[in-house]
Formats: C-alpha cells, structure tokens, sequence
C-alpha cells in the first residue's frame, strides 16, 4: 500500500494563496487506510482552511469530495462537475492521484496536499513502514522475505555492514532492527543458512524501466 | 461579540458532573454550551475544528478519570486528539491553549467549575471575547 | 405528551427542561407509547445546565441550547431493539475456590456450566486456605462433582476464544485432544500463584527461611519435631498490597501460640486489617502474646549458627532491635498466576499494573471486562480476601444469570453501523474498538467490510471518530448530528 503523509501547512497555504474557490479532493484508497487523504482527513484539512482565512480576514468557499481511487481516470471523472465550479484543485492523493487529476482537468492547477512517502504496511494502529522499495527487480525470495534494501540503513544485499549493535539492531539507529539479523533468523528457522554463504552481484537497477510501464501480457 | 466555550461532556462523568454544579447552584459563566457525548472518545478533530470555524472562542473535552473510562481508553484518545487539535490550530494560526482536554469525575462539580472558570479567564485575557 | 404526538402526527420531539439524566427515559417511554420510536427525542437541559448554573437572566442562553436540540433531532433516525438468542451455556475457568462456589451456584440457578480445570484435580489452592478460614474443601468438590448441571473437565486448558457474548466459540485441549464448545458467558477465576520474596535477602528459603505454605504444612501435621523456640514473620514491605500475606500471618501467629506455644514476633511496616476479621484476629493475636514491631527499612537478615538472625530498626524504641530466630516465615508476593499474560493476549484484554486482569470499572463494575460476556474474579484480578472472593462470585452469578437465563437478550439494532459502500477495510476500528465488537465480515462473494457486532458494541462511538473514510454511524451522536448542534450556535 502507498504511505503518505501531509505536507506542512505552510507549503499548502502558499499553493492555494492566490485562490478563493477550491475542491478539496480525497482519495479512498492507500491514502485513506493510512490516514492521510480520505474523507475525514478531507475534512480536516478544509475547517483548517477556512480558518486560516478568516484568521487573515479573508474568505474562502471550500469543496470537499473523495473518490474511490484518484489514480483511475474513470474515478477521477467523478468530480468533474465541482472541478468545473472552482479555481484551483487540492488533491490528498498519493502523486499518481495528483497526475491523474492534473492530466484529467488541464485547465484547472492541481496541488498536491500529500507527500506521497513509500511502500508500506502497518505496524500498529497509525505506525506504518516502509517495506517495498519497488525496485523492479525482486529478491525476496533469498533473503527470507526481508528486503534488504529498504529496511537496511544502508540497503546493502550481502549480508551486514560489521557495525550491527548488541541485540541486533542497526549501527545508524539503534530503534531499528538490523535487516541483516532478521534474515539470519528467518532462514535459520527455514534450514536455509547456505543461502547466507552465496554472493550476488551488484543489483541491476536497470530492471527498473524509467518511467516503468508494464503491460499485463494475458487478455 | 460572542465568545462561547464548548463542551463535549463525557455522559458518564463530566456531564452529570455538570449537572451536579447546576444543582448545587455553583454559577459558572454562561457562556458554556455542553454538547452530550457517549465518551470522550467519541469527539473527532472535526468536531473541534467546526465549533472554532462557527465562532467559539475555546473548547473543552471532558470525560472520565483516567482508568475510569468505562470504554477503557476513550478519555486518553481523547487526550491525544485534543493535543492533535492544539497543533492542528496552532498550523493555522490560532494561539495555543485554547482547546483542552480534562478529567472529571461524575461528583467533581466543583473541578467542573473550576476548569470553565479557567478557560474563560484566559479567553478573556487574550481578547477572544473580541 | 402522547395524545399531542398522536393527534398532531408529529414525528420528532424536543422536550426543553431538566437533564436527560433524570428523566429522558419517562420522555422516551411517552414517545413509544404514541408509536414513535424513542430514540426521537432530545433533550434541552434549560435546568441544570442552564437556569440553576447562572445568575441574571439565561432566557437567550435557554432559546440556543433549545436551537441546538432542534437541529440534532431534525437528523435523528429511529433505532429499533431486536431480540438475540444466546447459548445459556457458561464456561468457568480455574478450578479453585471462587470457580467452584460459582459453577455450583450457576448450575443450581439453571444455567449449564462447565468447569475447566488446568491440574488433574480440582481444589487448587483452598487446601493451604483451610485451616486459616476453618473451612473444608471436600464437600465443595463433592458438590460440584454431584451437580448435574455442571461438566467437569481436568488438565485442561483454553486455546482459543471466537466470537461474542452469547456465542463464544471456545477451543479446548484435554490431555492430548482438542474439542470446541459453545458458550454464552465466560467466567475466569484462575486464581493468584505465590512467590516468597526470598532473593531480598540473599538467603535461599530452607529449613529455618520458609514460606507460609510450609508453616501451613507445618502447623497441620500432627507432631512437629523440635518445636522451634522463637518465630519471626516479616511482611509489608515488599508492595502495598498485602490484604492476602496479613490474614495468613496473622492466622499462623495466632495457630503457633495455640499449637507450640512458641514466642512469635511480628515484623512489619503496618498492619493492614481492612478485611473482614483481621481487626479481630490482630487483637487475638496480641492477647496470646505475639509481639508486633513496626519498622520502615527492610530488616537484615543472616544466617546465625544454624538458627536466623533477623535486625532492624523499631521505629517506636528507635533502637536496632536484634532477634535470633529458629524459624523466620517470609512474606510472599501475590503474582498473576502464569499463562495471565497468554490469556490476556488470546482474549484482548488488558492486565494491569501488576499483570493482574484488569477490572472494566473499578468502581462499578469490577467482576466485567472491557469484553461484554468475559468475567474475571477471585484472585486472579489481584490480591483478594476470601470476602472479597465470595462478593465477587455472587456478583458474577448475578450478572451471568441477568445475562443468559432467558435465552435472550435484547439489543439496539445498528445504534452505530458501518457503511458497507463507504468501508475500505482498514481495519483501523477493529484495532481500536475497545470492546472488540468489530470484525471484518467475509461475505461470500462480496467486499469485505468491517462489521459491528450489536451484541458486543457498547456504544462508546470511538470507531465513529477514528473511521479515515467516515464509514461509521452512530446513530444519536453522528457527525451530522454533533455538528448541527455546533451550527446553531450564536445563530439566532
């Protein structure tokens, strides 16, 4: 699921400053489940609006819509009539939502209220982690399904640095759980320590298309 | 011009408490509005934020001792979304403070009063009441 | 009231006067009685929040919280009850004193129960107790045993615990196999296990260091060799908590005078005697002779020549008093017994400070947990007398028959309710709610959402709050209906 998190006040009200009639647009999917842009946070950040001008003395009029997924045109399309009666669109969707919008509804600036962060899961109720750094070019399946990459400070792919602290956590932060230990552990459970001896070459990040297009092959 | 303060009284504690002073003829000022909640865990940022968009000058969330809560965590919710709400106006650019969270038991009528007398005082002092 | 709604067909009603803590259910009843749904209803609370609260004249103040009930009853929705059936079984976990009065004291009021058993005999720890309460544990095992109603299962233990009040599906393992039942009402009363504070002494507990279970053991056999001349006990200061270490010190000072006439000194900070009997037991004891001195600092303690020397400070003489001891009984710890932290885990529900499960309310509601249907008493909610155990079993026999002996019970329908369009399944208030009412709802073929239990909710709205994608309802404090009494303020 994306992660994402909301842009500091400061930067959304310099966006929207030349602007008087806004849609505040939210996204309910990834964004929602974290947080971040569904209805609620919508709501949320509208009242912050609107208090913010009158706290300046100015007036502001307010839409507020969400969408299942901001990201599919079809979905986007939804609000295109509240599109039509404002100046300018606050998007909370991660920034494929943005994109989609902003391609959607040329005419009309699209901001975007989210700083789209990672690919993530929860780890309690409102703490989510990066787990995924979609890198194109999978390799779960010899490091115990730990990625190494995102969840090593120093995403390296063979083995640990030497600076692991006692009880096995990170040199850079000693919060973190070392990656490198983790997937000892894991293929310790598994009887598949030999796969800790093997060497892999340098990862090739040119699996990674850029920009990454991928067409589903089967009908 | 008006000034209210809103309360979201938690049913169980802070609202018949609120009843107890009216009973006991504690005077507070009258510029209170109670809103009935179920439990402070009820109340939502939103909530708070509307009640400042409609012209309240603070707003208080009271529920149950801590431990009391008989939603067990409802009043500490609350707690960080009260603090959550704090930060959320300060972004926009009203003072701090002006939004709190406290426990009162269903019999502390007089910590009741105490706390609105609180919040109005310093209401007034930074001119809220404009 | 009645006739007005009637003859007036109205459909919504606003009662301006007292607080609706008084007198909301007669205006609810009034509205049922006109066929309205009672939920209809608001109500203004000009009295006391208003009227006796101020001085001068509140009349605009009375006319805005009257506004403000207007416009949340515009928004209101009937909420219908409806009748659940649930199972009038009753699983018992423990096989002590408290799980034994309430399982006899449940099968004869009807209900069937069953009583699970984590040793291969039941009894637990009543035998140390028998000779502090003058009681006999066999004919309460008889009893049980006897009942017909109650289904006794030993060396066993509880795996799993599914679904809710009325229903709950529990996976058991006896022995080496594994069965499942259905229960309507869990009751856990798997007691307090004892540590001997030992290690605060650098002494291992031995022949002349024991606990109050040896001395009990001690005291019951019928010759003892070589009486020992002098006995100390030491308690209170390991926590404040004590009730359970200060009968048995008591009891067992009392019984060495009466049995061995030895000398007896009392070691401790205070004397808690808030149980029943204590007071009179702590007199007795002082009549017979034993001696109590109150320190404050931990006593020092060595071993002297195969006997034990006990030194502390006695606060009233101010002076370092030195006892040479043939027997030194030392306080114990009252612990959760193991498997607490597992249970509390399986069941979600919270322990407390101490690891003790935690009392739902402990003003109000002590024998219930934050699980509607899920009761802990006796000692495994914390340190207890038996008094307290006993309160605690009729106050469970109570709730649990309230609860079952119909077959039915009676709950508000979709009160707060989960819009299955607008859910994306975040699962955020199935982690939040504290009653564990919601699960996520695998419907075949459909999108799974997540969904309110109406037996289990409790109405506390937290779900409602956090819901990221404003799918929940609380039907009476809905946002719409929060925020149009914010609407009306100042607006005239």
């Amino acid at each position: 699921m994306i992660i994402a998190e909301r842009k500091p006040m400061e930067e959304i009200k310099q966006m929207i400053a030349p602007y008087n009639k806004l849609l505040l647009a939210g996204c309910g999917t990834c964004v929602t489940v974290c947080w971040a842009g569904g209805e609620k946070e919508v709501g949320i950040l509208a009242s912050q609006l609107r208090l913010a001008r009158s706290a300046e003395g100015k007036e502001i009029s307010i839409l507020e819509a969400t969408v299942e997924r901001q990201c599919e045109k079809e979905m986007a399309a939804e609000l295109k009539d509240k599109v039509g009666e404002v100046e300018a669109v606050l998007s909370l969707a991660c920034g494929a939502g943005v994109q989609t919008m902003a391609e959607l509804f040329e005419e009309k600036p699209i901001f975007p209220a989210l700083n789209t962060a990672f690919i993530g899961m929860p780890e309690k109720e409102g703490l989510w982690v990066e787990m995924c750094g979609a890198c194109g070019d999978c390799f779960l399946d010899r490091t115990g399904g730990i990625c190494p990459m995102v969840r090593c400070a120093k995403g390296l792919l063979n083995g640990p640095c030497g600076g692991t602290r006692r009880g096995g956590k990170c040199e850079i932060d000693p919060e973190k759980d070392c990656a490198w230990v983790l997937i000892y552990r894991r293929l310790e459970k598994q009887g598949r320590l030999d796969l800790m001896r093997k060497y892999y070459p340098p990862k090739n990040f040119r699996a990674v298309k850029s920009p990454g297009r991928i067409q589903a092959v089967k009908a | 011009m008006r000034g209210e303060i809103v309360a979201f009284c938690c049913e169980r504690s802070a609202y018949p408490a609120a009843d107890l002073a009216g009973k006991g003829k504690l005077c507070y000022p009258d510029n209170l509005r109670v809103i009935r909640i179920p439990c402070a865990g009820r109340v939502d940022a939103i909530h708070i934020l509307k009640a400042f968009e409609k012209g309240a000058a603070a707003v208080l969330v009271l529920g149950c001792e801590d431990g009391a809560c008989h939603h067990i965590t409802g009043n500490i919710r609350a707690r960080e979304r009260v603090r959550y709400c704090d930060m959320l106006l300060k972004e926009v650019g009203l003072d701090g403070g002006r939004v709190g969270m406290f426990n009162v038991a269903p019999n502390e009528t007089h910590k009741f009063v105490r706390i609105v007398n609180e919040m109005n005082e310093k209401i007034k002092e930074s001119g809220e009441t404009k | 009231m009645t006739s007005c709604i009637r003859d007036k067909n109205i459909d919504r009603v606003v009662v301006a006067a007292c607080s609706p803590e008084f007198k909301e259910h007669v205006f609810q009843q009034a509205l049922e009685n006109a066929g309205l749904n009672g939920h209809l209803l608001s109500v203004a609370n000009i009295r006391e929040q208003c009227a006796w609260a101020h001085e001068g004249d509140v009349t605009e103040k009375a006319l805005e919280l009257i506004r403000m009930a207007v416009n949340r009853t515009r928004l209101l929705q009937p909420v219908e009850e409806k009748e659940l059936s649930v199972n009038k079984g009753v699983l018992v976990v423990g096989g002590g004193f408290s799980a034994l009065n309430s399982a006899i004291q449940l099968s004869q009021l009807g209900l069937p129960t069953t009583l699970l058993e984590r040793e291969s005999t039941l009894g637990g720890r009543i035998r140390e107790l028998e000779n502090m309460y003058g009681f006999k544990t066999g004919p309460m095992i008889e009893a049980a045993e006897g009942a017909k109603n109650i289904d006794i299962l030993t060396s066993a233990e509880v795996l799993e615990v599914e679904g809710k009040i009325g229903n709950f599906m529990v996976r058991i393992r006896k022995g080496a196999e594994e069965i499942s039942r259905s229960f309507g009402a869990i009751v856990f009363a798997t007691g307090y296990e004892t540590e001997v504070t030992d290690q605060d002494f650098q002494l291992k507990p031995g022949v002349n260091i024991i606990s109050q279970e040896r001395l009990a053991q001690m005291l019951q056999a019928s010759s003892p060799k070589g009486r020992p001349q002098t006995v100390g006990f030491i308690f209170d200061f390991y926590d404040e908590n004590s009730r359970f270490p200060t009968l048995a010190t008591l009891s067992n000072a009392l019984a060495i005078k009466q049995k061995w006439g030895s000398e007896v000194y009392v070691l401790c900070r205070d004397v808690k005697v808030d149980s029943e009997g204590a007071d009179q037991l702590y007199r007795e004891a002082r009549e017979h002779g034993v001696v109590f001195s109150k320190f404050e600092e931990k006593p020092r303690i060595s071993a002297d020549d195969g006997r034990v020397k006990v030194e502390a400070k006695d606060v009233f003489l101010g002076e370092d008093m030195t006892l040479i001891c043939d027997l030194v009984v030392a306080e114990e710890r009252i612990l959760p017994p193991a498997g607490t932290k597992d249970l509390s885990f399986l069941l979600s529900i919270r322990t407390d400070s101490q690891g003790f499960y935690q009392d739902e309310n402990v003003h109000l509601y002590p024998v219930a947990s934050e699980r509607k249907g899920i009761f802990f008493i006796g000692g495994c909610r914390g340190d207890l007398d038996f008094q307290r155990a006993l309160a605690d079993v009729s106050s469970v026999v109570m709730n649990v028959y309230g609860l079952l002996s119909s077959g039915k019970v009676v709950v508000e329908a979709e009160k707060v309710k989960v819009d299955p369009q607008k859910c994306v399944a975040c699962l955020t208030c199935i982690r939040v709610c504290p009653h564990s009412a919601i699960q996520l709802a695998r419907t075949e073929g459909e999108k799974e959402v997540a969904e309110i239990s109406d037996l289990a909710c409790d109405a506390c709205g937290v779900c409602a709050a956090i819901c990221p994608a404003k799918a929940i309802k609380f039907e009476g404090y809905s946002d719409e209906q929060i925020l149009a009494q914010i609407e009306a303020l100042g607006a005239p």
